[in-house]
């Protein structure tokens, strides 16, 4: 019997070097080592620094929800900002609980509800599908403030206990597209192909008004300083699959698109482009250190300013409004710095005179002068916006001049199909 | 000249108590062994680690409750395939077969939840998710016992079939197009005595019940084991193989029908491409590691679902990226099969035996 | 020690789980000779060779090639020592030619050249007297040119030690005499032979020394010149055995199962049987005697309703009702259903006959199961069954609810020939019941036979071993390639006029039994 053990000890021994060896050679792939290049610059968003007026009690616990772990690039973005907040507010591990992996579906219901169990004043979910289950457990939990990232529910379903938020993300989306325009403008002068030829590509997930406000403020962000651009959208049907994202960015590339963006998690759509020397504008974070050749700049979401809001009213006993939409000003929408060897010159410069002007309230993304449907300019347009069940169309939205993104509840609303932008499939 | 020191000898069945205890030695290994793997690479007291993994599965009522909730699920699931593994057809098709019973269900709940008195809705709930489950069950059945087809690919290919049915449907009949499906639990099954797991898990335990008696002790359950011992002895004794094949994957896809039910009536009260969670394949595992005894399968299930409600309340304790509770997990499983070798076989070492002489 | 030892075996021991395969056995073999390893079935015979040849590795014991201890892990090892084993079952690619199976796996230096090892193959054939065509493929031969392929293969490869498993199972009287003449080349060419048998004749008229194993123990050897059938067999089974079957005459003989110009086709159109007719009667056994694989398997599963038949038809006289039934195309449980007690002993017994993994009551329902209309199953009847078939045919057995494939081969093939005589049969069709069995379950089963013929069964015995079939049946008929070749009476017929008649071609006249 022994030695049996012996043997499948041995046997597990390897098996651990194995593993560690694994973690080792992740932990290593980030230098790339070469002298030469400039690399990133700093961000062209000043920092904003977190307000906190308020003590936090010892016995706060705060409980967040996600939908994968640390591996997806969308989960990892929320949980960078985790630790962001309980660095900042000096929260003690057990005042911070996170569940990773919980899918769209009872499971969520049920860790909500023993975050409750746990003791926590706030339970945050950061996956679309878990509203639902988030009001489920609002409803049997009164006395706990239930926050959920991208929903649509909040201003309809009443619960004074259940919220949305979200970030004007499509002003960052925006800015990386000013960066992605200049780039082929760059290209164009560099004689590497003509204005007409000038074609970016997107991979998108789904076509929800999510990813339709998102694309279409980053083709408007290339259009307004490269006026004849186009752009393939490509869809894949999840938010993350790393194979369908990089083949459907690999299909892009084939169909002549001479730039790339997406708005899915894996690193599928950056990892083909860097593979086939295609410049690429990414989400949720930096790329650059596995993709420093194409690497330009990456929009993404800070979802810190939210939890720091959320915390500080249930702490000071104030209300916490149904919908949240944070923009450059309050910290929550920010890019990454530039990659200077990809990047256009004058990129830098260029963006940060334009977050300004956002800031200032003097740019108005979706101004209806800058792009038409079918060939017309709107003069109105009434979007869904409060869920119900017949799913009509019931705000207007269009007013002085342009489309409203995102003030009516905090999740994004525009689908409108503008021209320019050529969906090759819309079967998810 | 190098030569292997030892050779690999069957060795005679081991009395219960010994196979038992050559078990538990496993398991204790396995603890061991993830002790240190944990201490080399998180610096964590593993004893925090266990207790943070028990209070997972049983911290507290309600993940007690949730516990065997999944428990019941992925049993079921596990029970649905037995009878098709146990006849060595490689039903590999459990996550679809599961998913277009889910389906069959919301499907039902969402055009007639309101036009059907509740007792009628129910019942008509278990005809659709039962019928749905067998057809896609049957449908490689038939490929097979006809045409001889592969029914591991059939049954997985289904799966993507199942899966894209569900993204169809969530496409064209969620009205909001935001793919997601608002649960419908007043169109779900009856509650028991409050708790909204407890009739999901006595369903699953009168199955267990009645697949052990259905397959040791019934007419059927011995013309599978034949068919699955060996197809020439069948068409010897006169037993028709095809329909046998076919009756049996009847069977199958209904469990899996009735998986489908408690997963969607019973649970989730509404459905998504991922509402199954890869537990067809989880089963299948759950099916193996009890070596078809539905019993035993009890046993596996809820090992299965220990570990995964363990690690990840490990993850969420401690922080750390949920690899670290996967290779805990993958670290015990390892061992708990490793030692089904040792149970059958013994290493001789060839060197001692000529120290000996 | 011998002057000429090629090859000392000491204390060499192996287990399979609990069970000693062999126990402590010490063996010579010498150079020039051959050398006889004779035991019953799971004696061990072949457990010890396999050891020479590193298929199995001992282990207690050591193995001494020229005096000196050898480790033999791998058949590679083994011909590193010149020693060469042929298996009774044949490791042949089919599409190959003898040439390229011959070479297959040898990693000689320098180019590779398929004419010089034909030239080669040939140079080895001449010196022994091999008939082979060394470009002949493989599909296309009989087995007994099979058998020479392999033969060759070891001698290409230097082998000077041969070992030989069972080589006369699936020959031709004929085949038998030249393969003995060639082996005898051999030995005078000093090289040792060794062959694994259990059949008495063949030991007496080739082997120059005999060494018998019972249960995995070395008995002793002896030399042939010095010993017969009598002391061989009591070495072999322990005890003093009669070798006599009693054969009663044949009695109230009715045609009971008539089978007229059957023909049927395998998978790929092949003919395999070839207008075959035949009458079995009650009261007498039937003898079916051929080459394997000539299609008798096929004959008894068209008649057991498992084999599709494409032309003739199979009668069925009923005993009771007086009814004639016609067989063909009827399944297995539609053929029960008309009142037919057909019972059918396979010649696969535990891929076939019986479930391996199934214990012996749960094999005793296979054929019963169904009666009644009760979902459920009944295992009253078949326990007892099984308990009556253990005490009766006494089957060596922990209990009734041992699993069948952990018994040895002769007490499975008890247990399906009980199960199959249970039934009350009024045919009973056998094939090669006592293959693999030891003698003392041989002669059961025999008896078993004999018991039901006097019965006023119709027995149909496809069996491999003439003098058995001479011994045992009322009338043979013999089956080539297909077709019957030829009908004797057994009590007249000899060995050579039924190997002709198995070699006979398929198309010459005759084929059709009176």
């Amino acid at each position: 019997m022994k030695k049996i053990l012996a043997i499948m000890l041995a046997a597990l021994m390897l098996f651990a070097f194995a593993a560690c060896g694994g973690n080792n050679a992740t932990d290593g792939n980030a230098t790339n080592g070469n002298a030469d290049l400039k690399g990133m610059s700093e961000s062209p968003i000043s920092e904003v620094a977190l307000n906190v007026d308020y003590e936090v009690p010892e016995d706060f616990k705060i409980g967040f929800i996600c939908l994968h772990d640390e591996n997806s690039t969308y989960d990892l973005n929320f949980l960078r900002a985790v630790d962001k907040i309980q660095e900042k507010l000096g929260l003690k591990e057990d005042q911070v609980i996170v569940k990773v992996n919980v899918p769209e579906g009872n499971e969520c219901y049920v860790a909500a509800k023993d975050l409750v169990t746990e003791g926590c004043k706030v339970v945050f979910a950061n996956s679309f599908g878990h509203e639902d289950f988030m009001i489920q457990a609002a409803k049997e939990f009164p006395e706990v403030e239930f926050c959920h990232a991208t929903g649509t529910k909040a201003h309809t379903e009443g619960l004074k206990n259940y919220h949305n938020a979200f970030a004007s993300i499509y002003e960052g989306r925006f800015l990386a597209g000013v960066a992605a325009g200049l780039k082929l403008n760059e290209m164009i002068e560099a004689g590497k192909f003509t204005a007409e030829e000038a074609k970016m590509g997107y991979v998108g997930a789904y076509t929800y008004a999510e990813v339709i406000s998102g694309y279409t403020s980053f083709y408007l962000g290339a259009k307004s300083v490269c006026p004849s651009v186009t752009m393939d959208v490509q869809f894949t049907g999840s938010w993350y699959d790393a194979t369908e994202e990089k083949n459907a960015a690999e299909a892009l590339i084939a169909g002549g698109c001479k730039l790339i963006s997406q708005h899915a998690d894996s690193m599928g759509a950056p990892g083909a482009c860097e593979a086939k020397g295609i410049p690429n504008v990414s989400y949720n974070g930096s790329t650059y250190e596995s993709c420093y050749e194409t690497f330009i700049i990456s929009s993404a979401i800070n979802w810190a300013p939210y939890y720091n809001y959320i915390i500080g009213q249930t702490v000071k006993g104030e209300e916490i409004a149904a919908d949240w939409c944070g923009g450059i000003a309050e910290g929550s929408v920010v890019l990454t710095g530039i990659n200077q060897d990809v990047a256009a010159e004058g990129t830098f410069e260029k963006i940060q005179a334009l977050v300004e002007d956002i800031k200032a309230g003097k740019l108005n993304i979706f101004d209806t002068a800058n792009f038409t449907v079918g060939g017309e300019t709107l003069n109105s347009y009434k979007a869904d916006v409060d869920t119900d069940a017949a799913y009509t169309a019931d705000t207007e939205v269009i007013a002085d001049g342009y489309f409203h993104e995102s003030e009516f509840r905090s999740a994004p609303c525009f689908d409108l199909r503008i021209d320019g932008i050529n969906l090759l499939n819309e079967k998810f | 000249m190098k030569k292997m020191n030892f050779h690999i000898v069957k060795r005679e069945p081991m009395v219960w108590y010994k196979a038992v205890l050559v078990r538990a030695i496993a398991i204790i290994a396995s603890l061991l062994v993830s002790a240190v793997v944990i201490m080399m690479l998180t610096s964590k007291n593993p004893i925090q680690i266990y207790s943070s993994m028990i209070s997972g599965a049983f911290g507290s009522s309600l993940r007690i409750w949730s516990l065997f909730q999944n428990v019941a699920i992925l049993l079921c699931i596990a029970l649905a395939l037995t009878p098709a593994f146990k006849m060595k057809f490689w039903n590999c098709g459990g996550e679809g077969q599961v998913l277009v019973s889910g389906l069959a269900t919301t499907a039902v709940m969402m055009f007639l939840g309101d036009a059907l008195p509740y007792p009628v809705l129910i019942i008509v709930m278990l005809a659709a998710s039962v019928l749905a489950g067998i057809i896609w069950a049957v449908i490689p059945a038939i490929f097979k016992a006809k045409w001889n087809t592969n029914e591991t690919l059939f049954t997985l290919m289904m799966n993507y079939v199942a899966i894209q049915l569900v993204a169809f449907f969530l496409k064209y009949f969620v009205k909001s197009g935001s793919g997601i499906l608002t649960p419908m639990p007043e169109h779900g099954l009856p509650v028991l005595f409050g708790q909204s797991y407890l009739l999901n898990i006595i369903i699953v335990a009168v199955f267990t019940v009645l697949v052990y008696v259905y397959l040791k002790k019934t007419k059927h359950g011995y013309e599978i084991s034949v068919v699955g011992e060996s197809e020439n002895t069948a068409k010897y004794i006169g037993i028709n193989v095809p329909k046998v094949v076919i009756r049996t994957l009847v069977v199958s896809g209904a469990l899996c029908g009735i998986a489908g039910l408690l997963l969607v009536g019973g649970t989730n009260h509404t459905i998504s491409t991922t509402t199954v969670d890869g537990r067809g394949f989880t089963a299948i595992m759950v099916s193996w590691l009890a070596k078809f005894n539905p019993i035993y399968m009890v046993m596996t299930s809820f090992l299965i679902v220990f570990l995964q409600k363990g690690a990840g309340q490990v993850s969420t304790d401690f922080r750390l990226p949920s690899a670290i509770s996967d290779i805990v997990t993958g670290i015990i499983l390892f061992f708990i099969i490793g030692c089904e070798f040792f149970l059958q076989y013994k290493i001789l070492s060839t060197k001692n035996r000529k120290e000996n002489d | 020690m011998s002057a000429n030892a090629a090859i000392e075996l000491k204390n060499i021991s192996k287990y399979f789980g609990g069970n000693a395969a062999n126990k402590n056995v010490n063996l010579t073999i010498n150079r020039g000779e051959i050398l006889s390893i004779l035991g019953e079935n799971g004696s061990g015979k072949t457990t010890l060779m396999n050891m020479i040849a590193g298929i199995y590795f001992p282990d207690e014991g050591q193995i001494f090639i020229d005096g000196k201890e050898a480790v033999i892990h791998s058949p590679k090892d083994a011909f590193r020592y010149k020693i060469g084993m042929i298996h009774q079952h044949f490791k042949l690619v089919d599409v190959f030619s003898a040439t390229e199976n011959i070479i297959l796996g040898l990693s000689e230096k320098g180019r590779f050249d398929l004419k010089e090892a034909a030239q080669r193959v040939k140079e080895i054939s001449d010196r022994y007297g091999f008939e082979i065509d060394p470009m002949k493929k493989i599909h296309e031969m009989s087995v007994s040119e099979k058998q020479t392929v392999e033969i060759i293969k070891v001698l290409y490869r230097g082998a000077d030690i041969l070992i030989l498993d069972e080589p006369t199972a699936v020959l031709t009287p004929q085949e038998t005499r030249k393969l003995f003449s060639v082996l005898r080349k051999m030995r005078e060419d000093g090289k040792s032979i060794v062959i694994i048998t259990h059949k008495l004749h063949e030991v007496l008229s080739l082997s120059d020394k005999v060494a018998v194993l019972r249960k995995g123990e070395y008995i002793g050897t002896v030399k042939t010149s010095e010993t017969d059938e009598g002391q061989l067999t009591e070495m072999m089974v322990g005890k003093k055995v009669s070798l006599n079957i009693d054969r009663s005459e044949p009695k109230n003989c009715e045609e009971r199962l008539v089978v007229r110009n059957l023909n049927c086709v395998d998978r790929e159109g092949v003919k395999i049987l070839n207008n075959v007719s035949f009458t079995a009667h009650s009261g007498e056994i039937l003898g079916i005697a051929g080459i394997a694989g000539s299609g008798q398997r096929e004959l008894l599963e068209a008649i057991a309703g498992l084999q599709k038949v494409n032309e003739g038809e199979i009668l069925y006289n009923n005993p009771k009702t007086g009814a004639c039934d016609n067989l063909r195309d009827k399944t297995p449980m539609q053929i029960r259903d008309l009142g037919v007690r057909l019972s059918f002993v396979p010649e696969d017994r535990l891929g076939m006959g019986l479930v391996g993994n199934m214990d012996i009551i749960d094999n005793m329902m296979l054929r019963s199961y169904k009666k009644g209309k009760s979902l459920f199953l009944e295992r009253k009847g078949p326990r007892d069954l099984a308990e009556k078939i253990i005490k009766d045919l006494e089957v060596v057995t922990p209990d009734a609810k041992t699993p069948v494939r952990r018994l040895s081969g002769g007490n499975i093939q008890k247990i399906l020939v009980g199960r199959e005589i249970a039934a009350s049969p009024t045919v009973l069709m056998a094939a090669y019941p006592v293959r693999g069995l030891d003698i003392g379950a041989s002669y059961t089963i025999y008896n078993l036979l004999n018991k039901q013929k006097e019965k006023g069964v119709a027995v149909v015995f496809v069996g491999e071993d003439l003098d058995v079939l001479i011994e045992l049946c009322d009338r043979i008929i013999v089956i080539g390639s297909g077709s019957i070749t030829g009908e004797v009476d057994a009590r007249t017929a000899t060995k050579e006029e039924i190997g002709l008649l198995m070699t006979k071609s398929a198309d010459s006249k005759g084929g059709q039994a009176k």
